[in-house]
């Protein structure tokens, strides 16, 4: 996001789903799209049918990485150093787009001073991918017309992952790959509404539309629609309200459809902040190891009990409505919050999801013309200025959200955490096809459950070999902050030195053992790049071998917690 | 043939008016948001008699999604029932050749008490469809378009009547006392049916014979190299599963109440697409590889189906064909290996 918004004034995906079918190459880094994204990776492979060639970048080896004309495998960590490596070939082979680059952006002297380091071969040195690919995956993307670029949360979750973003958004600017149909640089978003919680302001720094909180005009806006004055000052990130309420300075906490008991790294220090705190509220649709520890929950009612729009990753505002009734009292979100804030001496008023709708198409100049009844065949996809207007499917097309684009020269930074002696491993964390998230949800779905009941360590042969493990072994998964025993699942799908452990899981909890560094600007946490050691569980002699996982001794802190889970079996 | 009989299409909703009496009323209907679904019918007028080919699966009504089989408690356990009376109006013949393979699956060998009840107490009034669209491939199977038995009572829209063709007692008692507004047919009727079965034909995009198909199979034609290809393109959602209308499996769980003690034995849609649908115990995953799942599917469609009852364990429906984003659906699996030697 904050990368995005740096460079080209705007975050979100520049493209249509639609295009993808059509375009010539397509470059995806750091996403496991076929997994994660299946329906886009269907446009995908539809387009690789059509003869586009498929560009991967990933250390695991994903089902979309197995459809690739061109696999790159970095070290987790090394994106910037790959990206510039690729700028440096298409830099150094003339493929740079001069006419675009004069035109429409700015700072590009700076910019080449620092990819003009980056040779192929220092780029290989850092990320492990031979300089040969490099410069043939810079020529392929560079002088093909229709490239689309496409990364998720394989770049963003890094201590660097703004400086990745940035740096994706330094190459599609270099080759002219943006303000088209089937170019553009598209973030995958993951959940049904994640843009558009971002497009209505829920970050600290921006109100609806990313129109920034210390501009006075846009404040001043909301100050009159609101009837209220409003803080001048950015709030705090969700990493920065842990850390003070540790500190004792953060009092009360009201949290909305999230599970940062699981999902925040470092669990234990998650659980110790909001133990300080005096008062947490949850909202939520099912219990969570979160609102465990909450001292008022609020049922909210789920996605079929009421009316409303999601917004996807392509920017399209799509109209959900109720189907069922809700059951057993629990309200909308906004119902709730409403009801709150009129117990609290603001009566916001609202009846119904589109008169909200109404407030921030009038407030939200990208949502200006965005309505709910102009939503019902397909949607729209923003920005729509006004109800005539008939929603953009590909962004910045004459010129930059922010006027001219701003090539930001990024040099390259390892990630928080190295290997050493002590913790050889990388681990890095991500999804599986049958979880959701903190499987909050899932875990309620028989079939689902028995998909992938367990949670495993992906190590590759060799360095399984090396320290004796098999797989279907127990592991001991340690790192500075803590340790988790997991099942080892033996595969090449991960190369050497890494290891990956999905963090779905709450009886192996991950995220008692990543790191809590974060990126500076953005805030988010380094998921992808964590030093582990691993250590497998051998029984001794006459001993029984465990047969699950993390005893109470070992997840002292998570077992306080809940009881065994209530799954149908 | 003998016993056909025509309906005035003014007469439809009285009549339909009249078997609601007597039983719930299943249609397709427009939902406010366009989409046609199965409901049970408030207003005769809003059904949609003449919509798309690819209506959602009846199947729900027969073998739901979810379905409680027993509660229980410490004092027992108590059956749950489903006596209701329905007809469902508006289904096309694909679906009714479906309906029939269930039959002989849950009817078979085996009885099964749970799909037999709510098959007893539902009779179909199917539609000979006119509609085919390019997933369709019926045709090359003969489920459809238009079917010379099987169905309880087969509508053919000759634009302003219906030709009616009763095919079973279900079919008869529905039509019995109703003879004010049914007539015999003419000469004209036979032709105007004639002409729309003909029109109905040189709709079809896809012409498939599974028959070939099989034979290269069976030929051991078909190298595993060709189901780990397919297999590749599997993002394993289920869909091919849950949409297809012959598709019988389940499983059996128990949703638990009140400590364990009491609660309701369900049995929930499942497919073998999915790598838990064998596990075994002891962690042992017989079907691990997609590739092994992909191909018994179709195997069992291809092969298992016909060698246990002689027909095919699909109706050409065309349900997988929309829903698979890796389009390895049938049509398409089928068409690239009748084109392999």
């Amino acid at each position: 996001m904050a990368g995005l918004a740096s460079a080209f004034g705007s975050g979100a995906m520049t493209n249509s789903i639609s295009e993808i079918a059509d375009a010539r190459v397509i470059f995806v880094v750091g996403s496991n799209t076929t997994e994660q994204h299946p329906m886009i990776a269907m446009h995908m492979l539809e387009a690789v049918d059509r003869g586009a060639t498929l560009i991967v970048a990933d250390p695991r080896k994903t089902q979309i990485a197995a459809f690739a004309h061109t696999h790159l495998r970095q070290r987790s960590g090394t994106d910037v150093a790959l990206l510039n490596g690729i700028m440096n070939v298409i830099i150094g082979e003339g493929l740079v787009d001069i006419n675009f680059v004069r035109r429409r952006t700015e700072n590009f002297d700076e910019f080449e001073k620092v990819v003009k380091r980056c040779t192929p071969e220092v780029a290989e040195k850092i990320t492990g991918v031979p300089a040969s690919d490099i410069q043939r995956v810079a020529r392929i993307y560079a002088t093909e017309k229709r490239s689309m670029l496409f990364y998720s949360m394989g770049i963003t979750q890094h201590v660097t992952g703004v400086d990745n973003v940035r740096s994706c958004a330094n190459l599609v600017m270099l080759t002219a790959h943006i303000g088209q149909p089937m170019t553009g640089l598209n973030p995958l978003r993951g959940q049904n509404n994640v843009q558009g919680a971002c497009d209505m302001g829920a970050l600290p720094d921006v109100y609806s539309g990313y129109q920034k909180v210390a501009d006075a005009r846009a404040r001043k806006k909301f100050e009159s629609a609101w009837r209220r004055k409003l803080p001048s000052a950015p709030g705090m990130t969700m990493i920065d309200m842990f850390d003070s309420a540790l500190e004792g300075k953060l009092k009360a906490m009201y949290i909305v459809g999230e599970n940062p008991v699981m999902s925040d790294p470092d669990t234990s220090h998650v659980i110790e902040a909001i133990r300080k705190l005096d008062f947490l509220v949850v909202q939520d649709i099912f219990m969570s190891e979160t609102a465990e520890l909450a001292d008022v929950i609020l049922p909210a009612v789920t996605f079929a009990e009421k009316d409303g729009t999601f917004t996807n990753t392509e920017r399209r505002v799509q109209k959900v409505r109720r189907a069922v009734r809700p059951m057993y009292g629990a309200m909308p979100d906004w119902k709730i919050i409403s009801e709150l804030s009129k117990k609290m001496g603001y009566d916001m008023g609202y009846r119904a999801a589109h008169e909200i709708m109404e407030e921030a198409a009038l407030l939200t100049p990208v949502y200006g013309g965005i309505l709910h009844h102009r939503l019902d065949a397909f949607g729209l996809q923003w920005p729509c200025p006004d109800a005539d207007h008939p929603g953009t499917p590909f962004m910045h097309r004459k010129k930059f959200a922010k006027g001219l684009g701003t090539f930001n020269p990024i040099e390259f930074t390892p990630p928080d955490e190295t290997t050493d002696m002590a913790y050889p491993f990388i681990l890095t964390t991500g999804r599986l096809y049958f979880r959701y998230h903190t499987a909050t949800m899932c875990r309620r779905t028989a079939t689902l459950e028995r998909e992938e009941p367990e949670c495993f360590v992906e190590i590759n042969p060799k360095d399984a070999g090396r320290i004796g493990l098999r797989s279907g072994n127990f592991v001991k998964a340690v790192s500075r902050r803590g340790e988790i025993v997991v099942k080892a699942l033996v595969t090449d799908r991960t190369p050497e030195g890494i290891v990956f452990i999905p963090f779905h899981f709450r009886e192996a909890a991950v995220n008692l053992i990543t790191s809590p560094a974060v990126d500076p600007v953005a805030k988010i946490p380094e998921f992808k790049v964590c030093a582990i050691n691993l250590v497998p569980v051998i029984p001794k002699p006459g001993e029984r071998p465990k047969n699950r996982y993390n005893r109470k001794e070992d997840l002292k802190i998570l077992n306080e917690l809940y009881e065994e889970p209530e799954v149908p079996s | 043939m003998k016993g056909d009989l025509v309906l005035s299409k003014a007469h439809l909703s009285y009549w339909l008016r009249q078997l609601r009496k007597e039983a719930d009323l299943i249609g397709p209907l427009r939902s406010t948001d366009g989409d046609i679904v199965f409901s049970s019918v408030e207003n005769i007028h809003d059904i949609v008699a003449d919509g798309p080919a690819n209506l959602p699966c009846q199947k729900e009504f027969l073998f739901p999604q979810r379905e409680e089989m027993y509660k229980f408690s410490p004092k027992g356990t108590e059956r749950t029932g489903n006596h209701k009376k329905r007809v469902i109006f508006g289904i096309r013949s694909c679906d009714v050749s479906a309906v029939g393979l269930m039959d002989t699956f849950y009817g078979g060998q085996y009885e099964d008490d749970f799909y037999m009840e709510r098959r007893k107490n539902t009779s179909f009034i199917s539609i000979a469809c006119n509609t085919p669209d390019s997933s369709c491939f019926c045709i090359g199977l003969g489920t459809g378009p238009f079917l010379k038995e099987g169905f309880d009572i087969q509508l053919t829209d000759l634009r302003d009547r219906y030709m009616v063709q009763v095919g079973s007692a279900k079919g008869r008692q529905m039509i019995k006392g109703f003879g004010h507004i049914f007539r015999r047919p003419k000469k004209a009727d036979y032709d105007d049916q004639y002409e729309a079965n003909l029109s109905s034909q040189s709709k079809f995009e896809k012409r498939i014979t599974l028959d070939n198909v099989r034979r290269k199979i069976l030929a051991g034609k078909v190298p595993d190299s060709f189901w780990e290809g397919v297999a590749s393109r599997c993002f394993q959602c289920g869909g091919c599963v849950y949409q297809c209308p012959v598709c019988t499996c389940f499983n059996v769980v128990d949703w638990k109440d009140g400590g364990g003690e009491k609660g309701v034995r369900m049995r929930i849609w499942d497919g073998c697409m999915f790598k838990g649908f064998t596990k075994m115990a002891g962690n042992v995953w017989p079907a691990e590889q997609i590739a092994a799942r992909t191909k018994r599917w179709y195997f069992h469609k291809l092969l298992y189906w016909p060698g246990q009852s002689g027909k095919f364990g699909c109706v050409g429906c065309g349900r997988c064909t929309i829903t698979c984003p890796g389009k390895i659906d049938m049509a398409t699996v089928a068409n690239r290996l009748e084109k392999k030697d």
